[in-house]
């Protein structure tokens, strides 16, 4: 009997799914018209920061290219010229291009990196048409002075500079500097992000210990 | 090896191990040779122990006590009881390294050394992890220059003096010193005096942090993305071992390689830095052509090699020359003598550029001194060019034999040299005058040289004898052999320049010579390599000088130059010249254009130092293997490959079809190679290298020198063309680093000569000789011989000089500049 | 105090106006006994009275002068060397010897040379002592116009010559090998030993470096014998001593007493006690170098052994008194603060180690310590001179290093609490 009714139901059975589903909630979004907010750990395009006079931080140390276990970037550096330095120290980055064709977003670099030059953004979209331009240089790796990463299609609708420029909380909770739970300036000047910037909540039981302890 | 007895053994415990060490030799060594590193900054191996770093602190029991005690400047004793790795001592090491730190910045990331910096890597090891100090490091300006190569980085030094002690105990030009004490102590030179030291880059290599940095490495290149290999030196004919280190396919420096054979680890800044030229944007890259119009056009290498084959195919054997070779390998020199002989068939060919001694002399003196023998040396004879600035890893050597090893130093030559200083005696002569002052010497009634006569009845006497200038006669080296031959326990080290033209010369590169150490003449040798090779010419064969003849009466129609440059190199640049115009049919196989090769009709570009594999034979007779790391620019080849495929286009059969087979051969066809293999030299014990013959080898040319009656030549001001370390050669012009060492052209003159021509120091003159005109600055030099002129050899304005017997040195004659005539004058009636 | 022969400042202090001249030396009874000497006695007999007299050598490190000479290699030419590079702060007892009685010394020089069958001897005197050098510059001269210097002295057939030398003003020049050094035109460093100065020292020669005040006694210990040397003062430690007293005491000043006094005598009888009768905190027995002496101390003798077993030792015999008032920090600090700067910068621990000490003191003294550094100070000293042991062990080549450990340990054995209190976190601690 009950088979026999099941049976007959059995049709309506998968419109039960269909209609449990369709009064959901949409997690399918509209790409690119609708840009879903990055995790803020996100490793995504690499940068070269600069300091805040305008200097830029890599020193051409090629520790970034020593670790890179996809031996995608290529680093060289140069004596700095006295009368008009390019970085603080005595060397700096005189070449410096990442091949992002071959690399794999594990963020060694930014670990390795001894002066915070190279960080990772938010920025995901770079398709290319010619395996060339995968080969992002320095001209096109190191932020404008204000801290704005270059973007290919700076103008384009779908672009927000903005969110470029937050904070990189990855970068933070690895650097020596920084710790997960750091709240304020950054010591090391901006990165991807300029001035203040939360802490990252629930990241470890000591952040939360120390809440409470406050 | 020289012969010296085996040292006596103790035993000593070490860390609780009974070891057996030679008496009296240092902790820290006994300790190393066992396994036991101690660590060090201070100490090096070539150099006395001085214990300032104090790092490689041990305990040693002693009747008073354990005590801390330096391994570096403690001999062992018997039963002596060391501990290396006792908590005083971890306690003791770590200290060090913290007080080494504490002002010692930590720009590792900028840092040249970072990556492999002996302070780096013993914090890591031995050091306390985390610095105590917070207070400011002390402060010195970032890099100073202290001479146009290698630069200063004070903060960074750890003042363990071993700059200043290799600069002033090794190379014995002491430029640099500590100053300040305390805290506030720094090496630096001594005002306005630059560290111009031929030597001053392995001050670089051996900082154990990075205080001292050389220009062409400067932030090229990290050291954990260096690729080396391990190599010897072409700079000159002494072999030192160098390891050739690059970077994404560029070499970015060259450091040496401890060789107890020969350069103990140090080098010449030229060996040091002359890699640049690799790099250099003039290396030719495709083969070029002559075309109709007379210009060089680039070409296909079809095409210039069927130009080639045509050309060499045209004429007959014997009407082919070839001049070159001394700057290939073993198996390179190899390929082109049996291409010569075998395809083209001519006997014509010579390696040395017609600038150098008998190749019979060079191959085939005995008994012939190995490097070694001058440790051992009771008295060391050099009757040769200046050996600082021809043979410097050689100079070195000789000072080591004198200042350490306590060898009596007799220096013949026309003018100061760098090893005066170190000479029990020394004998100035004019040019020319040679013969006299080897039968002076000889004659034992005669009144001069008794004190240097005294000295060489002590032996072992080694005798290093090459040319003392380009001007000089050949045959005086004989001369000067044969009498050094007659002095007791003596060998002889004949000396010439080219780097590997020893080589050259043992794989028949030469009019009189066969592979392996055969003369012509020699019917049973000849034989021997005809069962091989087929018929040969038995004639010898021209020399170069008899080449630039005979291609001048049109004797001679085809020339190869193999990297020679005759026009600079030879007696008389302008018939050079017009010989070459003169032949049908040049070609070059070269790195550069020269002065040469500008009429070739065909160039052939090939592969050189650091691009080709290979052996390489030195002074000694000493065979090392010289190795590949980077492939030649454009379209280069190795010449072996070019030979090849031309003989196959002659319709000859070279078999040079790799490297490898080409040793084989040279090890079955030339008597001195025979149980020479690339597996020999590149593993085990005997990676310093062998000296043929060894083993299997025979060498057939046993030449006796002999005192041929030369004459004492005569005349005003006879020329002495010495040579000069960075001169106007095409690799030195062709390293940045190198080519702004070059001294400026002049011309020296003993001051009373100067004032016998009413000639001042420093004013314009015109040096006239046979060959040409050169118009120097004049230079008063009271080292020179009187009655003798010298004049730097092969510097970009001197070479047109050529090399004649006298010159003239007149004050600027009247076609000069008005003015400069005027000042001329001037100064003249001034003094 | 038992009555004892004045040996070295007789002549001084009986005639204050013209004791360093040749006229009144000769007057006073003068190379006499050089005299006697030359024409009598071999050299060898002359070594065996200074051996008897069992003199300790007065610049600090008290050897016993006889037994050094005996170590001298069989080579000639031999060198003697008289150090009066007298740069330890608090010492000046050498500037009077060479000031006001430069014929003593010259004699005790032709002496000793004879003695040592040296015919050159060197006297290398501090750079900043220039009236000293003058006047032992003019006596030589006059010695040598006397025929006391030159060649056949006296008709003995003997042979010296003697070469004033002034020094550039390093401290480190006070130190034998580094002082051999300058004196070849080196830079004044240290050499490693072995080879000791009396197999390899001068112009790699066999060398006798002796104190200005130890030969200015041979010629005493000459006329008189060396019994009678050794009869006076203690048992271990003989002679009479020159002593530098400085600081808090009423009565500074070079006093020449007799071997094994106590201190208590030195300080309060002749010294006259602390100034303005304060209470005595501390003093440095020898030289900056000694570890400090407190109250309890006061009654220990003033000998070698008595002064090593109780941690220290009688150095150069600088006395320098540190009443209640002082500071030991700023003491220590001072004392440390020389050291760093007259540190030859040659090995490590000493170039750096010295340096860092000074800077860790200095922030104490300005109260900007940090509770960590009394075990970062005693850390550091013990990385110069492991085991902080007296006599100190060092990882240096020369005892300069450790000789800046001394007062730091000095304050931290004595006077730890004074030195806590002046760090601010510790305090708090404290009165919590």
């Amino acid at each position: 009997m009950a088979g026999f009714i099941g049976e007959l139901l059995g049709p309506f059975k998968g419109f039960a799914t269909v209609m449990r589903q369709a009064f959901k909630p949409r997690l399918t979004r509209s790409y690119p018209h609708e840009m879903r907010v990055k995790p803020q750990r996100f490793h995504g395009r690499h940068v070269l920061n600069r300091y805040p006079d305008g200097m830029e931080k890599c020193i051409g140390c090629e520790l970034c290219a020593g670790v890179c276990p996809a031996s995608c970037i290529y680093v060289r550096g140069q004596d700095n010229p006295v009368d008009a330095p390019v970085s603080p120290g005595e060397r700096f980055g005189f070449v410096y291009e990442i091949n992002l064709l071959r690399c794999i977003f594990c963020g060694l670099c930014v670990e390795a990196c001894p002066t915070e030059a190279i960080t990772m953004t938010q920025l995901f979209e770079f398709s290319v048409t010619d395996r060339a331009d995968a080969i992002y240089t320095k001209d096109e790796l190191l932020v404008q002075a204000d801290g704005t990463p270059n973007h290919g299609q700076p103008d384009g609708p779908l672009i927000d500079l903005a969110e470029l420029k937050l904070a990189d909380g990855w970068m933070r909770a690895t650097s020596p500097a920084g710790r997960a739970d750091f709240e304020g300036v950054p010591a090391w000047t901006p990165s991807a992000g300029v001035g203040l910037r939360p802490a990252e909540r629930g990241q470890s039981d000591v952040t939360e210990s120390e809440e409470e302890e406050a | 090896m020289p012969e010296q007895p085996p040292p006596e053994m103790v035993t000593i415990s070490l860390d609780g191990q009974e070891i057996e060490v030679p008496q009296g030799e240092y902790i820290i060594k006994a300790a190393e040779d066992q396994g036991t590193y101690i660590p060090r900054f201070c100490y090096h191996s070539r150099m006395k122990p001085v214990g300032l770093c104090r790092m490689c602190l041990v305990e040693v029991e002693t009747p008073r006590g354990r005590i801390l005690t330096t391994a570096c400047n403690t001999p062992v004793a018997p039963e002596m009881i060391v501990d290396t790795e006792s908590a005083v001592v971890q306690k003791a090491q770590e200290g060090i390294l913290e007080f080494l730190l504490i002002n010692h910045p930590l720009d590792c990331p900028v840092c040249d050394k970072g990556g492999e910096c002996p302070l780096q890597d013993q914090t890591v090891a031995y050091g306390p992890g985390e610095s105590r100090f917070v207070e400011e490091k002390r402060h010195f300006e970032k890099p100073i220059p202290l001479s146009d190569i290698v630069l200063m980085d004070r903060e960074r030094c750890i003042l363990c003096a071993r700059c200043t002690r290799f600069s002033e105990e090794v190379s014995g030009d002491p430029l640099i010193e500590f100053v300040g004490r305390g805290n506030q102590t720094h090496v630096i030179t001594f005002p306005d005096e630059p560290f111009a030291s031929y030597f001053s880059g392995n001050t670089v290599q051996i900082c154990p942090v990075g205080a001292l940095t050389a220009k062409p490495y400067r932030f090229k290149a990290r050291p954990w993305d260096l690729e080396a290999i391990e190599s010897v030196s072409m700079v000159d004919a002494s072999g030192a071992s160098i390891s050739i280190e690059t970077s994404q396919n560029e070499v970015v420096r060259i450091n040496g390689v401890d060789n107890d054979a020969t350069n103990h680890g140090w080098l010449s800044d030229k060996d040091r830095f002359v890699f640049q030229a690799i790099h250099s944007e003039n290396r030719l890259a495709t083969p070029l052509i002559r075309d109709d119009a007379g210009d060089l056009q680039p070409a296909s290498w079809g095409d210039a090699l069927d130009r080639v084959a045509d050309a060499l195919g045209s004429v007959r054997g014997d009407e082919v020359a070839s001049i070159g070779g001394a700057n290939n390998t073993n198996e390179e020199a190899f390929a082109l003598g049996k291409f010569l002989r075998t395809v083209v068939v001519t006997p014509h060919i010579d390696a040395q550029v017609g600038d150098a001694l008998n190749p019979e002399f060079l191959a085939g003196v005995t008994p012939r001194a190995e490097i070694g023998d001058l440790d051992g040396a009771a008295t060391i004879l050099v009757w040769a060019g200046d050996l600082k600035e021809e043979f410097p890893t050689l100079f070195l050597r000789v000072r080591h034999a004198v200042t350490q090893m306590g060898a009596k130093l007799i220096v013949v030559h026309p003018r100061r040299t760098g090893l005066d200083n170190i000479a029990a005696e020394k004998i100035t002569y004019r040019p020319g005058e040679g013969p006299e002052v080897v039968r002076k010497l000889t004659a034992q009634g005669d009144q001069d040289y008794g004190a240097v006569r005294d000295l060489l009845t002590a032996g072992p006497v080694i005798a290093l004898v090459g040319l003392t200038g380009r001007a000089e006669d050949p045959r005086l080296a004989e001369a000067v052999a044969a009498y050094a031959l007659g002095l007791p326990g003596s060998k002889v080290l004949p000396l010439a320049r080219r780097a590997n033209v020893f080589g050259a010369l043992d794989m028949g590169l030469a009019p009189t010579l066969l592979p392996g150490r055969v003369p012509v003449k020699s019917e049973s040798g000849r034989a021997e390599l005809e069962s091989h090779w087929g018929p040969l010419p038995g004639e010898a064969g021209l020399d170069t000088a008899g080449i630039i003849a005979g291609l001048a009466a049109g004797d001679l129609k085809a020339l190869l130059l193999v990297g020679a440059d005759p026009v600079r190199d030879g007696r008389n640049p302008d018939a050079v010249r017009a010989a070459l115009d003169a032949a049908e049919f040049v070609v070059s196989l070269d790195m550069f254009l020269n002065d040469s090769n500008q009429q070739a009709s065909v160039i052939l570009p090939v592969d050189g130092f650091a691009e080709t594999e290979g052996t390489v034979t030195n002074i000694e007779g000493r065979v090392q293997k010289v190795n590949r790391i980077l492939p030649g620019p454009g379209q280069s080849r190795a010449l072996w490959s070019i030979l090849d495929e031309l003989s196959s286009r002659m319709g000859g059969q070279l078999g040079a079809g790799d490297g490898p087979a080409i040793a084989k051969e040279i090890a079955l066809v030339a008597p001195a190679y025979r149980s020479m293999t690339w597996d020999r030299l590149e593993w085990g014990p005997e990676r310093d290298g062998v000296v043929m013959p060894d083993r299997d080898g025979v060498q057939e040319l046993r030449f006796v020198p002999d005192d041929s009656g030369l004459r004492p030549t005569a005349g005003r001001l006879a020329l002495h063309s010495g040579r000069v370390l960075y001169d106007g050669g095409t690799r030195n012009t062709q390293s940045p680093a190198l080519a702004g060492l070059t001294p400026d052209p002049a011309v020296y003159l003993h001051p009373r000569d100067a004032s016998a021509l009413a000639l001042a120091d420093g004013q314009e003159v015109d040096v006239a000789g046979e060959f040409g005109t050169v118009r120097l600055r004049l230079e008063l030099d009271p080292s020179l011989a009187e009655g003798s002129a010298y004049v730097p050899a092969n510097l970009d304005s001197t070479w047109v000089l050529g090399v004649p017997d006298v010159v003239t040195v007149e004050a600027q004659s009247s076609k000069g500049k008005k003015n400069e005539k005027k000042k001329g004058k001037k100064k003249g009636a001034g003094e | 105090m038992t009555s004892f022969p004045m040996i070295l400042t007789e002549r001084m202090t009986a005639h204050p106006a013209d004791s360093h001249l040749l006229d009144r030396y000769e007057a006073t009874g003068g190379y006499e006994t050089l005299r006697q000497a030359l024409l009598s006695m071999k050299p060898e007999e002359i070594v065996e009275q200074v051996k008897a007299a069992n003199i300790q050598g007065r610049g600090g490190a008290a050897f016993p002068a006889g037994i050094k000479w005996g170590f001298l290699a069989p080579i000639e030419p031999r060198y003697l060397v008289i150090n009066g590079d007298e740069s330890e702060p608090g010492t000046f007892k050498d500037r009077q010897l060479l000031e006001r009685d430069p014929h003593q010394l010259i004699e005790g020089v032709v002496l000793t040379s004879f003695a040592i069958g040296a015919n050159h001897a060197f006297i290398y005197i501090r750079g900043e002592y220039p009236k000293p050098a003058r006047r032992v510059q003019q006596a030589v001269e006059a010695a040598y116009a006397k025929g006391y210097l030159g060649q056949n002295i006296l008709g003995s057939g003997f042979d010296l010559d003697v070469m004033v030398h002034l020094g550039g003003g390093a401290y480190i020049c006070g130190e034998e090998t580094a002082l051999l050094n300058s004196l070849e035109g080196l830079r004044g460093e240290p050499r490693l030993k072995p080879p000791f100065p009396a197999v390899e020292g001068l112009y790699a020669k066999p060398t006798i470096v002796n104190n200005v005040e130890t030969i200015s006694n041979i010629p005493w210990i000459v006329a008189n014998g060396g019994d009678a040397y050794a009869a006076i003062g203690d048992v271990d430690s003989v002679g009479t001593r020159l002593f530098s007293l400085s600081g808090h005491v009423k009565k500074p000043g070079n006093v020449e007493v007799p071997m094994g006094l106590t201190w208590r005598e030195l300080i309060y009888d002749i010294g006259g006690g602390i100034r303005d009768d304060n209470e005595l905190k501390a003093w440095v027995p020898g030289g900056a170098s000694a570890p400090w002496f407190v109250a309890e101390h006061l009654d220990t003798k003033v000998t070698k052994d008595d002064c090593a077993k109780a941690g220290s030792m009688l150095g150069s015999g600088a006395v320098i008194v540190m009443d209640e008032t002082t500071n030991v920090v700023a003491a220590a600090h001072r004392i440390v603060k020389f050291f760093s700067h007259e540190s030859c910068g040659q090995c490590t621990p000493c170039r750096e180690g010295t340096t860092w000490l000074e800077r860790i003191l200095w922030r104490l003294l300005n109260r900007a310590g940090r509770p960590s550094d009394i075990d970062l100070l005693l850390d550091v000293c013990d990385g110069i001179s492991p085991g902080l042991a007296w006599p100190p062990r060092m990882t240096t080549i020369c005892p300069l290093g450790p000789s800046a450990v001394s007062p730091i340990t000095s304050i931290m054995t004595h006077f730890r609490e004074e030195v806590e209190s002046m760090i601010p976190g510790l305090q708090e601690v404290a009165s919590a």
